[in-house]
């Protein structure tokens, strides 16, 4: 599934919960490790990163590590497409600042500019974080059948025990506003078929995969994705939301947010962002 | 404070009565005939007006709207409260979520769709100033203001026909429906940029700070404005009665908004318009709460403002079939090019264009209201105005019927 995991380092006081997060993937996935460290190269880096490795329990065989100077979240970027990295593993704080949040945090900017899936950590644990519960975004979207299939399939290597998939009837307000010309009973079908239309739309993702043994609840929201994705994840104290993303994210999306600049401004917890 | 007095209090509450009865009456006949509740609303408005009510039964249509001119007045205030909140709600329906998912395709097809109706509409206009009846001292702003009002679409409208033939969550659905949003929000900009240059509706600070503040109201309330809504809102949500506090509460925002921007020289409505953007916009004005105002708007001042319509012009003294022809023959032709061509443009294939061309030539609220403001700013002539009226009913009972033709196209 993830063939190539990168993870960028700046010998920050997380970096070895991050090391120790990162390996734990790259042995469920039995993927390549790529380390990015954006800064001058010396030789008291090179010697505190290898005892890192070292700690960190990291085969030497299946790790890489790259060295490049430069502007951190370019340099990451150009790294990430050169190397073909499948999963690029993140820190995030979980709030950002109105400054931070205009400006954008180096980790923020690469979430939003990497090109391959992201998977962003909120507290990242030595002792590695379990993804019990998780919650999918099924929101009808074209990168929504393979969000799921990714989802799932990393929800088996990580054992998972519950799947949500959380579905939004899109502009709800708009389509029982317009259907409030109708009688009661109309009404209220039409109320019905709104939320069977999105069960039987993930029904229809879902029947076409394996799911193993997961558990997998359909849940439908009158909502914004984004929005109720964060309320249902604090609500239930998911361990990580899954989320697909078609779009590149600039300054201007900041100004005016929408979707998923809303999710990262508030992260709910850890997140994984899927992208083709 | 002046009051009304006893007989007048009784002829207002009679004229709420009657316009609210004979319209629930011609909505409920419009629903019988899938029709849009819009069309009931205005038949019964011809109905209860001097059109028809004033020329056969002259008595009672004097008694109910002639008789007390303090009750007309009062009456008045609830129709300009009407269109106040049918553009609150209107901008409640734009969601700059679904704009954005659309990106620039919607973008490329909203704006076709207004430049060649609005480039049409002038031309036709500026041309034939006294034929069409606008205002030929007002003229460069008076043919604008055709142009646009024959580029608007009728969002509710069309979400209702796409509902009904079940393709509202197609792409090809919500590429319209955010369209129309974008439609929207350009039209209302350009309306009040228009107004601000109109010599009959500049009262306010002039022309160049009415369209800087203009400007300025639109960014400020999308962006830092949506954020204090925002903090607003969570606040409201815990500590006051749900959703009367809410309810109560947005509405006098939009109220203050209005006033703002009619203060500054553009009409009240575009301020209820953006908070309304801005309002439905935040993530704490839960769709329950729209689905209630909706309601509340939908059922009990739309009524109100549509029946007004019917009685502020005789649609059989006014009527002039070339002018009716032309409005909607342009109008028709123009929108829909205008959105198919941006749909090629956009690059989608001719079947799917044709039907966004019909859909976005959906016609209904927006344009009314869009002539009914021309007609009172002295901007068009009621032969216009009824051209406009007739152009929307047209536009609205024909757009499903034709969407549902060009989607078994084989092309």
């Amino acid at each position: 599934m993830y063939h190539k995991i990168a993870l960028a380092i700046a010998f920050s006081p997380r970096i070895e919960a991050l090391l120790s997060e990162t390996n734990r993937l790259v042995n469920l996935f039995d993927s390549q490790l790529v380390l990015i460290h954006v800064g001058k190269r010396s030789d008291e880096r090179e010697a505190k990163l290898q005892g890192l490795i070292e700690k960190a329990n990291l085969s030497a065989e299946k790790t890489k590590v790259i060295w490049k100077e430069g502007k951190p979240v370019k340099m990451i970027i150009e790294a990430c497409h050169e190397e073909e990295i499948d999963l690029l593993v993140a820190g995030a704080l979980k709030n950002e600042s109105i400054f931070t949040y205009y400006l954008g945090s180096v980790g923020r900017k690469i979430i939003r500019k990497a090109p391959c899936s992201v998977l962003t950590l909120i507290e990242p644990k030595l002792e590695t974080t379990g993804f019990s519960q998780i919650v999918f975004n099924g929101t009808q979207a074209q990168i929504t059948p393979f969000l799921i299939k990714q989802g799932i399939d990393f929800a088996k290597k990580v054992d998972a025990d519950q799947i949500f998939i959380l579905n939004e009837i899109k502009m709800y307000g708009l389509q029982m506003g317009t259907a409030a010309e109708d009688s009661e009973q109309e009404v209220a079908h039409t109320r019905r078929q709104l939320v069977q239309d999105e069960i039987k739309y993930v029904e229809g993702i879902l029947g076409k995969l394996d799911q193993g043994d997961l558990k997998i609840n359909i849940k439908v929201t009158g909502g914004r994705w984004a929005i109720e994705l964060a309320r249902f994840s604090e609500k239930i104290g998911a361990d990580l939301l899954v989320v697909g993303d078609e779009h590149k994210l600039n300054f201007f999306d900041r100004i005016f947010p929408h979707d998923l600049e809303d999710l990262l401004s508030t992260l709910p917890c850890n997140l994984l962002i899927v992208k083709k | 404070m002046e009051t009304l007095n006893h007989k007048e209090v009784i002829n207002l509450l009679l004229q709420l009565a009657a316009m609210l009865i004979l319209a629930r009456v011609f909505a409920e006949l419009a629903r019988k005939f899938k029709l849009p509740a819009v069309v009931g609303e205005i038949l019964a408005g011809i109905i209860l007006g001097p059109t028809i009510l004033g020329t056969l039964m002259p008595v009672a249509h004097e008694y109910l709207f002639s008789s007390h001119e303090m009750s007309n007045i009062a009456l008045d205030g609830f129709v300009q409260i009407s269109v106040v909140l049918l553009l609150f709600i209107a901008g409640l329906e734009v969601e700059l979520q679904v704009v954005w998912n659309q990106g620039k395709n919607a973008l490329k097809i909203a704006v076709a769709s207004m430049v060649l109706p609005i480039i049409a509409g002038f031309v036709l206009a500026y041309a034939f100033p006294e034929f069409l009846g606008v205002n030929i001292n007002d003229r460069i702003v008076a043919s604008t203001f055709f142009g646009l009002a024959i580029s608007i679409t009728a969002l509710a409208v069309v979400a209702r026909i796409l509902m009904d033939l079940g393709i509202f969550k197609t792409q090809t659905g919500l590429l319209i429906i955010a369209a129309a949003m974008i439609v929207d929000i350009l039209g209302w900009i350009v309306f009040s940029v228009i107004l601000s240059l109109s010599e009959s509706g500049s009262d306010g600070l002039g022309v160049w700070p009415t369209i800087g503040l203009t400007l300025f109201f639109t960014f400020f309330m999308l962006t830092l404005g949506k954020g204090m809504i925002n903090r607003v809102l969570p606040w409201i949500n815990k500590n006051l009665a749900w959703p009367g506090g809410l309810l109560s509460l947005s509405l006098a925002i939009c109220f203050i908004a209005a006033s703002f921007t009619e203060f500054i020289g553009i009409h009240a409505i575009f301020g209820a318009f953006i908070i309304g953007v801005a309002l439905g916009d935040s993530e704490y004005l839960t769709e329950k709460a729209k689905e209630i105002l909706h309601q509340f708007i939908n059922n009990i001042f739309a009524p109100i403002f549509f029946v007004s319509i019917g009685l502020k012009v005789n649609f059989v003294e006014a009527f002039d079939p070339g002018v009716t022809g032309v409005v909607v023959i342009v109008g028709l032709l123009a929108k829909y090019f205008g959105a198919y061509l941006g749909g090629r443009y956009a690059g989608i294939n001719r079947k799917e264009s044709i039907i966004v061309g019909f859909g976005l030539s959906t016609r209904g609220s927006m344009d009314i209201i869009l002539g009914l403001i021309a007609l009172e700013t002295g901007l068009v002539s009621e032969s216009l105005f009824i051209g406009l009226v007739i152009l929307a009913l047209i536009s609205s009972i024909g757009s499903g019927p034709l969407i549902n033709w060009a989607q078994k196209l084989k092309i």
